[in-house]
């Protein structure tokens, strides 16, 4: 009886389902000087409107296959629909939308003067400004114009090049003719609504365009592997296994240490491996190495730092690097995670400079791993200092932790720079130039020299290589993130962005506090306690 | 190696210390030595050069790589601070002498840092950077525009010559600190004053007895905020005339031309589907009459006349006024055919739509310039104007000093600043309003040992200022030094890949044929993104550094048979790499291999 009565919901449920679109997932698309994946087309295309993996749209929640695809099947109403994403106040306020809403309608901005103004002050300041760079306002209305005319592209279908071009393998592809008989009754069938139907066609066109120029069509692997990287999420998984990892280690510290580090080791290790699988996926469909943006590196630095985590763990069995590292590996992925506008996810081809070069992937790669090993010592000093303003005393291991971490970063950041210096001379003619890049890179090497020969000279010890660690790691930031970020000049400018400015300033205050905090509570201590603890001198050799 | 075999027993670390301490009690050297390498030493200097480093990279940001690398990378005291650093690492590795197996990491990283730095100093002191420009169709280039700034003084008189390095957006000379230079041979001292990173040409009028009558005009539009100055002369041989943006021709002559066309009439066959027929070229009325595609209307107009149409029904058998032209509408044909000679219609229907038209007015011009021209002539206290397209004048007037006219070119006006009976134009540059795109230069004046001044004068990059002077006059080159090379480099072929499917480029590749200057010999070279070509391409030469190398620095959208490469002379390039070589074995020996405790 009950069932019966819930039947006709789930006809209800029926009708409102969208048509089945799995058919042209691994179709490919030529876009961004590569071939991709339909589905990765697809995400990628509604993300860089609308900022969002799915929009809600007439009451029901859409995917980015069910949107994009309704966009070329039917393009008509598309207009009218919120799907450009603005997210500035202050823009809200001076075109005078409405400033609780984040995704607007095409027609509601191409058809607002006060908008159409800025755009056209913008425009007029953008081939003004000396560098094409620009500031305020206007950089807000640039961003929003450059979805403007993505959402236009898509909506004209010309974006939509399926049909591969037999010319040569690097030739633009084609889009679909409005006339091609398969394209139509793809059409005919989706805008029909009809299950059956629209699976046949689709099938039929995604047929029809394979036999194009079969030469120059990517390979079905490929594809399918880039549909099932992009599908699985593997830096998203990793990140949560890691938490798992950092929260079942955090609480089994006082009871059942065992089992917890156990069972800490291999959800780590589980995290570590889906990390792993991500970058093969990403070096097989780019074809290089993860070194093009601030995204590929940001999970890099995560993936370094459990790694050296890993190693250490092996040899000393301390529990204290696989905590310190599962927790420090979270925040860079979870950013990556949830910040998918600012750290662009999708795979680009490189740009000229960053071409066919192994010293590039080398200098980079290493430089990167040597900040993930300072980020380690970073998060194994929040432990010691941590416990220093709970009134405890961090064990000579913690502190033996943090300098074998700091001695990795050291080497690494110092063979990276110097690679850098090689590959900058062999391709650019010049061995060192003072570019902000590598100046930064020096300066953070420098800083962490700094540390580690004040230690030698017996002004600090253990402690004080706990506060270098947390203090070094701000040029760390600098050099990452400030560079291309806050001072935005030099030759590095392939990997230039913009925001989170008031966020980094927000880390260095607390990490400011946080360690005048544990300095206050050391001094204390020491002064309260009679035995002078010894210096640990040690000398060079 | 083993203690027993040894003769000469390892000091136990006990006895060494106490030998080091020792010696540095006795002798000065020793003392002197501990100072120049202590930790404390050290610590100064990492903490400076990293905090110098820090600060020109803010410095760079908010002015220009140039101000910061003056100031501090390449600043005299930056140098001797780096200096410093040699010492302090040279003196460390003295203070553990008698060395152990222990300091082998420590050793060859501290002494990897020196050498690495020396080939730096000898990079930068024998060494040189530059750039070169070449294009496929151009001759071998075997001259090398160097980055440093030079000022050339040259004596017209005495032959004397001075060239001195010199950068004015550096030195930055003002009214309150200028920059004087005295240059040996020389009477007369040069001042510079002020300097612009944006000079633009500007052109004046000026009397001169043996020139012709000048004017300046003022070409002026409120609607994009525009003003230029223009100046006009007129010489012996005629008028002149000149461009306007590639909008329009401006010509000043020495009487207005007679551009009133002599009128014609002409009997025209107009056709909806095929060209006109009526008489020959030089007899043609300016006017152009078109029939739609099924016959129903007419429309007409001149070059530079808003064309009007009319009902064909309206008009057929009248005469209708189109301009200065009239034109009387003679028959109709919706199907015309040549039936023996006689035109006639084989149906009703508009297949083969023709018109029988009788036009008389103004003439065509042939062959006139599609662009709107302003024709000026003096007049008694002004200049006379007419302004004119496509060979038929639209308009004519004229106007006195100070007084404007409509263009009719968007909403350009023009206006009479000044007249002049005898005049001449010169070019000078000037420093241009904030915001335009200019060349850099600087302002500068002659003074001789009594401080008697010449006239101030800029001067641009790139081209010859004669400065004036009662005593002499001197003549002032200023711009990038461009240096000689025993060789010639000829483009054979630039090409740029695209990115699949886009315009964005993905490579930028140069065939280049470099010809030694003393023997003739040639070979090619290829500099690609990060392959750079080089010459002599000797497997000595690649290793020693000892060669120019060249890579891609800069394309020309525009034209893509033009590429600029960077060259780069760097005697200390084996160094550098013997020495990062050394610093990265070192650390590694340092933090990861322990000699074995015995």
């Amino acid at each position: 009886m009950r069932l019966l009565l819930l039947l006709p919901l789930l006809l209800c449920a029926t009708v409102a389902r969208a048509l089945d679109t799995t058919v042209l997932e691994s179709l490919p698309v030529q876009e961004g000087g590569r071939k991709k994946p339909y589905l990765v087309f697809a995400q990628e295309s509604l993300l860089s409107i609308s900022g969002r993996k799915s929009v809600e749209i007439d009451g029901r929640k859409r995917g980015a296959m069910e949107v994009v695809t309704d966009i070329w099947m039917q393009p008509e109403g598309w207009d009218d629909r919120p799907l450009i994403r603005i997210d500035h106040l202050t823009l809200k306020e001076a075109a005078g939308l409405d400033k609780e809403r984040k995704l607007f309608s095409h027609a509601e901005l191409a058809g607002n003067p006060a908008f159409v103004a800025l755009l056209r002050k913008a425009q007029a300041a953008k081939g003004a400004a000396k560098d094409g760079r620009l500031a305020g306002i206007d950089k807000q209305v640039e961003e929003v114009g450059l979805r403007l005319a993505d959402f236009e592209q898509l909506r004209n279908g010309e974006l939509f090049r399926v049909v591969a071009n037999p010319e040569s393998p690097n030739a633009p592809w084609f889009t679909l003719r409005p006339d091609d008989p398969t394209f139509a009754a793809a059409r005919e069938a989706w805008i029909s609504g009809n299950e059956t139907a629209w699976k046949d066609a689709s099938s039929a066109l995604v047929a029809a365009l394979a036999t194009q120029a079969p030469e120059h069509q990517p390979p079905a692997w490929k594809l399918d592997l880039e549909r099932i990287y992009q599908k699985s999420h593997p830096f998203a998984w990793a990140w949560k296994l890691y938490l798992a990892a950092g929260i079942v280690l955090a609480v089994t510290s006082l009871r059942g240490r065992e089992r917890g580090y156990v069972v800490g080791w291999i959800l780590a290790g589980a995290g570590f491996a889906l990390q792993v699988f991500g970058f093969v996926c990403r070096i097989v469909i780019a074809g290089r190495p993860p070194v093009s943006n601030m995204y590929e590196s940001v999970i890099w630095v995560a993936f370094g730092a459990v790694a050296f985590a890993l190693v250490f763990e092996a040899i000393y069995r301390g529990r204290l690097f696989l905590v310190a590292a599962t927790w420090v590996a979270v925040v860079p992925l979870m950013l990556a995670d949830f910040q998918p506008l600012a750290l662009d996810q999708s795979i680009q081809p490189l740009v000229p400079v960053l071409q066919s070069n192994f010293w590039l992937a080398t200098h980079v790669l290493i430089i990167t791993l040597g900040y993930a090993a300072f980020l380690l010592a970073l998060a194994v000093a929040h432990i010691a200092l941590g416990k220093v303003i709970l009134g405890g005393k961090p064990s000579a291991a913690i502190y033996n932790y943090i300098y074998r971490a700091l001695q990795i970063g050291v080497l690494l950041l110092a063979v990276g720079t110097i690679l850098g210096a090689v590959w900058a001379n062999y391709s650019w003619g010049r061995f060192w130039d003072w570019d902000p890049k590598e100046t930064w890179a020096l300066i953070a090497l420098l800083a962490y020299l700094f540390l580690l020969h004040g230690r030698i000279a017996g002004l600090w010890g253990g402690f004080g290589l706990a506060v270098g660690s947390v203090l070094g790691f701000l040029t760390v930031v600098m050099a990452w993130y400030g560079v291309n970020f806050v001072l935005g000049v030099g030759l590095h400018s392939y990997g230039f962005g913009a925001g989170g400015f008031e966020y980094a300033l927000g880390y260095i205050a607390i990490e400011l506090v946080f360690t005048a905090i544990a300095v206050v509570r050391y001094r204390a201590q020491k002064a309260s306690s009679k035995v002078v603890p010894a210096r640990e001198r040690q000398a060079a050799g | 190696m083993s203690a027993v075999t040894n003769p000469e027993k390892p000091l136990t670390a006990e006895a060494r210390r106490k030998l080091i301490a020792e010696r540095t009690k006795r002798s000065v050297f020793w003392k002197t030595v501990h100072i120049l390498g202590s930790l404390k030493l050290a610590l100064l200097l990492l903490a400076t050069i990293g905090i110098a480093c820090a600060v020109a990279t803010f410095y760079e940001s908010s002015f220009n790589t140039k101000i910061a690398r003056a100031y501090i990378y390449k600043a005299p005291w930056f140098l001797v601070w780096l200096g410093v650093l040699c010492v302090n690492l040279i003196a460390v590795t003295i203070t553990r002498w008698p060395w152990q197996k222990k300091h082998t990491g420590f050793i060859v990283t501290h002494y990897g840092i020196v050498i690495l730095l020396i080939g730096a100093v000898i990079g930068s002191q024998f060494g040189f950077e530059g750039n070169v420009t070449v294009h496929k169709d151009g001759a071998p280039v075997n001259r090398i525009t160097t980055s440093r700034s030079v000022v050339q003084f040259d004596d017209p008189l005495g032959e004397a010559a001075v060239l001195l390095p010199f950068d004015a957006e550096l030195a930055l000379p003002s009214e309150a600190r200028p920059k004087v230079f005295s240059p040996p041979g020389f009477h007369v001292q040069i001042v510079v004053d002020d300097h612009s990173d944006r000079l633009v040409q500007e052109e004046k009028l000026i009397n001169s007895p043996e020139g012709g009558p000048g004017v300046m005009m003022d070409f002026s539009t409120a609607m994009m905020g525009q003003n230029v100055e223009m100046p006009f002369v007129l010489r012996a041989d005629g008028g002149m005339e000149r461009d306007f943006f590639g909008l329009a021709r401006i010509a000043y002559l020495p009487k207005l031309p007679d551009r009133t066309p002599k009128t014609v009439a002409e009997t025209r066959m107009v056709f909806a589907k095929f060209a006109p027929v009526g008489q020959s070229e030089s007899e043609r009325a300016g006017l152009d009459v078109h029939l739609s595609a099924d016959g129903s209307t007419i429309t007409a107009g001149t070059p530079g006349q808003e064309p009007q149409t009319w009902k064909r029904d309206h008009v057929i058998g009248r005469t209708v006024q189109a301009g200065d032209t009239s034109l009387e509408v003679l028959s109709y044909w919706p199907d015309f055919k040549l039936e023996n000679g006689q035109p006639v219609s084989v149906s009703d229907e508009p297949n083969n739509p023709a018109l029988l038209v009788r036009i008389t007015g103004p003439a065509a011009v042939a062959g006139a310039d599609a662009r709107p021209l302003l024709e000026m002539a003096p007049d008694s206290e002004g200049v006379a104007y007419q302004l004119s397209r496509a060979g038929q004048v639209v308009g004519s007037g004229r106007v006195k000093v100070g007084e404007s006219f409509a263009l009719g070119w968007a909403d350009w006006t023009a206006t009479v600043k000044e007249l002049l009976p005898h005049a001449a134009i010169t070019t000078e540059f000037v420093p241009g309003p904030e915001g335009t795109e200019g060349i850099p230069g600087f302002r500068a004046r002659l003074r001789d040992a009594n401080g008697v001044e010449g006239p101030a004068k800029w001067v641009a990059s790139g081209a010859f200022t004669t400065l004036l002077h009662p005593k002499s006059p001197l003549r002032v080159i200023y711009g990038l030094e461009s240096k000689q090379v025993p060789f010639s480099i000829r483009l054979v072929d630039f090409e740029v890949p695209r990115l699949e499917g886009t315009e964005t480029p993905s490579n930028f590749i140069a065939t280049v044929e470099f010809r030694d200057s003393k023997t003739g010999e040639t070979r090619i070279g290829t500099a690609k993104m990060n392959h750079p070509a080089s010459w002599p391409g000797g497997p000595l030469a690649l290793i020693t550094g000892w060669n120019y190398k060249f890579s891609q620095a800069q394309w020309n959208p525009q034209d893509l048979g033009e590429t600029t490469l960077q060259v780069l002379y760097d005697p200390g390039w084996l160094l550098k790499w013997f020495g990062s070589l050394l610093i990265c074995a070192g650390i590694f020996i340092m933090f990861y291999i322990r000699p074995k405790k015995s």
